[in-house]
């Protein structure tokens, strides 16, 4: 039992600091600085549990006299706790000076971020499909509530209710295919469910498979799949920097996360049977996106744009896991970690930059960017060359493996439309940079300010450089081995 | 040190870059550096070539893992080929950094620095994705020069050179992940090396999908005939020393990754594609010549007149047989130098008159005649002058074409009639006539002189004797073609 308690001690801690947090926002004497820092003083402390703890537990059932078998503890899910814990941080840290510079911002910010990290992580430790739905509405209510934070401005009240609606109500699907899915099998838990699925291969499971198909769709809206992608670009576009920057790295790699156990292991031998629908939408997605984002004015909503194709990259990773690719898998953790450390440094920078202005920012805001601020620029530059796949970054090496997962399953025509889709990226991406270096402007030049916010940017930027070229000749410093290492033993968790 | 002497050659310009801007270096300092690691290349360079075994293959091979879960390995290596194009980046990059002695633009000198770095790079690399990762890094500063000190629509044309080469790039990065996976599949382990791929076979519908992506991204670079849209723009705008950069090396390298990746991965394919190739080659050499007569733009006009003779290098090594081939490689040598001199030239001539519109030039050989000396001397080098290294080689070419079959050998030699031709009356409209320019005549400066003397020097010794440099490649030319004839005359 203690040990048990040990393994659940990281989301335990989470709780309580969001719980702390709510106690202490009520009092005039913490400012925003201290919230914040309390805020990551308990996902510090998570982090190093979680670290102390990783590694030494294969597949262990949490409480499992008290819950049965709802929460599992492998690899898997312990690495994406990390991804979360360190997300989280990091959106906090680098928007210290964004909260400041806006009045909207008080203490339950941090406790609802909090709260959000425990859904999510609630999320990847889920062994049981109730217990998976709760998981994900305890993110996203908090995520519903943040995104319309700032009530006075009409544009994120209407993406607050654009995504509370349409988000509740593809929810409402998950619970849906859930209760279908007991009818066929006269359980929730995803053990009984793999079982079933074993036993009855050959037989016709059309109950189960219009159920999981239901999930897939609460799936896919989260993710901003194509023709589920109407929202993203507004609510991103909403809602404030701090959280279209977690939305974007952190709550997509949640959604990931239960979407990987499903599929590679409860669904395994029947994944075939999405593997056209999965490759119809992911051209969908690719094209979409890329239409989506050429078409914007501001950055922010390019981004917006550009996540829903990058989300479009991993879902033809994840149709070739269903025709049987071995590198699929490790491919989209991959990904998402090069997904994760390249976008949530650029709207790191964007953010930076709102916190001095109130500018929109629009592609044109950017002219002569270079010349006041070089090394934010060039970080900028960095972060959107790996978001393009250009190599000497980690976002090449992560379209590498996604695109010859997709050769390896036999899916030569979508790999080649990947490379097309990254050929028009280019466009978008390069013509932030293109602005920003080749316009001269008036303003003086600003010395780089040091803070808790730039630091951290940059040390993405290095990351990011780092995981583009990184040998395997320095050791202890995890290079694109290590990644793909801890990518390929995280899998091998789950099966 | 002399085991990693390749990777010195390759990352002392960019270290040299980043401890530079890491210090933040005053501008001066900043130019001894750039200069510094131009000349500590060169002597590397030098020694290479020095200790270089005519006979020996691939030397100074480096291969350390670098990926080693799917196989990315740091290979670099030089032989034959890699090493002239190398010899011309190094000889290249003193005279520019000359040439830049008065910009006090920070930017100008980290970007060539970096530029350094990526064609050299690019030249060495014997593993597909390092091959790659070089050929794309060095798109970047390239992009950066044109779009920020260029002139005219430079901001336009520089996202049109970017995007049009990164298709290109993107169609052979296809490629190479299909050839890795194809690797993967027969033996079992991850591998981009050039000498493990070279030992796959493919089926003849899949090789030609393979070639015809590698050939996408090489016939852009070149350009050939069809996919030159983004050159005369982008020349034309691009500041000097990035505009010698790219056709006295870039172009080159499209060339070279036909030779080095094109022949050493589908020998056989590409007898398939040699006929389209030759006759877009053909209709280039004509097609660019004509634009170049009718040009009036100087830096436009020697933007057709290098795809001309691209054009040229490019039939020469499709004729496969070693006349051809050596004239081929010669050419590369030749025209770099000609064509980095003529370039620098406009460079200067730009500084003096504001301009570089014949109809706006006139009467300069009355006021200027060192200027007028040099410009003339690498105007006609690019025409093939007998006794400059250009005229070697294309007589080379021209006798290999007339070997491989008679009419392609007349239209080739029409190539040296035709750049005689725009040559001729463009030093008759620029150099001669009347002054209808008020700015002063200024001559060339003794630092300029210097800058421009070694250009004029080797173009002298490849023309007359050339009997100096052949030996270096010559044996492994001959023995590479060998093997390469021996292939496509299995296939038949």
């Amino acid at each position: 039992m203690m040990i048990q308690f040990l393994l659940a001690l990281p989301m335990v801690i989470i709780v309580i600091g969001a719980l702390t947090l709510m106690l202490l926002s009520q009092s005039k004497r913490f400012t925003l600085d201290r919230l914040n820092l309390i805020a990551v003083f308990f996902l510090v402390i998570s982090l190093v549990v979680q670290l102390i703890t990783m590694g030494d537990h294969k597949s262990t059932f949490l409480f499992t006299d008290l819950l049965g078998h709802s929460l599992i503890l492998d690899d898997f899910a312990s690495i994406f706790d990390l991804m979360f814990t360190v997300g989280a941080m990091l959106t906090l840290l680098i928007n210290n000076d964004y909260f400041k510079s806006r009045s909207y911002f008080n203490g339950e910010y941090f406790a609802l971020i909090l709260f959000s990290v425990f859904g999510m992580m609630m999320l990847s430790h889920a062994h049981e499909l109730v217990t998976a739905f709760i998981a994900l509405e305890i993110a996203s209510l908090s995520i519903y509530a943040l995104v319309g934070y700032h009530k006075n401005n009409k544009v994120s009240s209407e993406a607050m209710m654009k995504y509370l609606v349409l988000g509740s109500m593809t929810g409402a699907f998950f619970i849906l295919g859930t209760t279908l899915i007991y009818g066929a099998v006269g359980s929730t838990s995803l053990t009984e469910i793999a079982t079933y699925v074993i036993i009855n291969e050959h037989q016709d499971m059309s109950l189960l498979i219009i159920g999981s198909s239901f999930i897939m769709i609460t799936i896919m809206f989260k993710i901003g799949a194509v023709p589920f992608h109407s929202w993203v670009v507004d609510v991103y576009h909403g809602a404030p920097y701090p959280l279209t920057m977690f939305m974007a790295s952190t709550f997509k790699i949640a959604i990931f996360a239960i979407a990987l156990r499903l599929y590679l292991v409860n669904f395994g031998p029947i994944n075939s049977f999405w593997s056209e629908l999965l490759q119809i939408m992911t051209i969908l997605t690719l094209i979409g996106g890329s239409w989506l984002a050429i078409n914007q004015k501001l950055v922010k909503r390019m981004l917006a744009g550009s996540s829903i194709v990058h989300s479009g990259y991993l879902l033809i990773a994840m149709s070739s896991l269903g025709l049987g690719s071995e590198m699929a898998a490790p491919a989209i953790m991959f990904y998402l970690i090069a997904y994760f450390l390249s976008s949530v440094g650029a709207f790191g920078i964007l953010s930076f930059i709102a916190s001095q202005s109130k500018r929109q920012m629009t592609y044109d805001d950017f002219k002569g960017f270079a010349q006041k601020r070089p090394y934010m620029a060039l970080m900028m530059s960095i972060f959107m060359l790996s978001l393009a796949g250009f190599p000497s970054t980690i976002g090449f090496l992560g379209k590498f493996y996604i695109f010859t997962s997709a050769i390896e399953s036999g899916q030569i025509l979508l790999a080649g439309l990947g490379i097309l889709i990254a050929f028009i990226s280019v466009y978008y991406y390069f013509k932030l940079i293109a602005v920003m270096y080749f316009y001269t402007s008036d303003a003086p030049q600003k010395i780089f300010p040091v803070n808790i916010s730039t630091i951290v940017i940059a040390i993405m930027a290095l990351l990011v450089i780092w995981g583009g070229i990184g040998t395997s000749l320095i050791p202890f410093i995890p290079s694109p081995d290590g990644f793909i290492d801890i990518a390929k033993r995280t899998i091998s968790s789950l099966i | 040190m002399m085991d990693n002497i390749l990777s010195i050659i390759i990352f002392l310009p960019l270290f040299m870059a980043i401890f530079l801007g890491l210090i933040r270096a005053e501008i001066t300092l900043l130019k001894i550096g750039a200069m510094f690691s131009s000349i500590a290349t060169l002597f590397l360079v030098a020694w290479t070539a020095f200790y270089f075994d005519p006979e020996g293959g691939m030397q100074f091979v480096e291969n350390a893992p670098w990926i080693k879960n799917s196989g990315m390995s740091y290979f670099v290596g030089v032989d034959y080929l890699s090493l002239v194009i190398l010899l011309l980046i190094s000889l290249l990059m003193p005279p520019l950094y000359i040439y830049m002695y008065h910009e006090n633009r920070k930017g100008y000198w980290y970007n060539m620095m970096l530029l350094q770095t990526g064609v050299t790079g690019a030249v060495l690399s014997l593993d597909l994705v390092l091959f790659y990762l070089f050929w794309e890094t060095m798109l970047l500063p390239i992009f950066v020069m044109i779009g920020k000190y260029g002139n005219g629509l430079h901001q336009y044309n520089s996202m049109k050179i970017i995007l049009m080469t990164i298709l290109g790039s993107m169609s052979m990065l296809f490629s190479i992940m299909y050839i890795g996976y194809v690797y993967f599949n027969t033996v079992g382990t991850w591998s981009f090396a050039l000498i493990d791929l070279s030992t796959l076979t493919f089926n003849a519908q899949t090789s030609i999908w393979l070639t015809a992506g590698f050939l996408l991204a090489f016939a852009i670079k070149i350009p050939l005939v069809g996919f030159h849209t983004w050159m005369a723009p982008a020349y034309g705008s691009s500041p000097t020393p990035a505009v010698v950069i790219m056709s006295a090396i870039m172009a080159k390298l499209g060339i070279y990754g036909i030779w080095r990746f094109g022949f050493g991965l589908f020998e056989t394919t590409l007898v398939y594609y040699a006929p389209t190739i030759i006759t877009l080659a053909l209709i280039g050499l004509l097609y660019y010549a004509i634009r170049a007569i009718t040009e009036d733009n100087l830096r436009k006009m020697f933007a057709y007149s290098s795809g001309s003779h691209l054009s040229l290098i490019a039939l020469g090594l499709f004729l496969t047989n070693i006349y051809a081939w050596s004239g081929s490689l010669y050419l590369i040598a030749a025209h770099a130098f000609a064509s980095a001199g003529i370039f620098i030239m406009i460079g200067l001539m730009y500084k003096r008159f504001k301009t570089v519109q014949i109809s706006a030039l006139g009467g300069i050989a009355s006021k200027a005649p060192k200027f007028t000396f040099f410009f003339a001397f690498f105007a006609l080098s690019i025409a093939g002058l007998p006794g400059t290294g250009g005229f070697v080689a294309e007589l080379l070419i021209i006798i290999g074409a007339f070997k491989a079959n008679f009419w392609i050998g007349v239209l080739t030699a029409t190539t040296m009639l035709s750049a005689m031709l725009y040559i001729f009356w463009m030093l008759q409209r620029t150099l001669f006539g009347i002054s209808n320019n008020d700015a002063h005549y200024e001559d060339l400066s003794i630092r300029e002189i210097i800058m421009l003397l070694p250009l004029v020097i080797l173009l002298l010794a490849t023309g007359i004797m050339p009997s100096l440099f052949t030996p270096i490649f010559e044996p492994q030319l001959n023995a590479s073609l060998q093997e390469i004839i021996r292939v496509i005359g299995d296939l038949k």
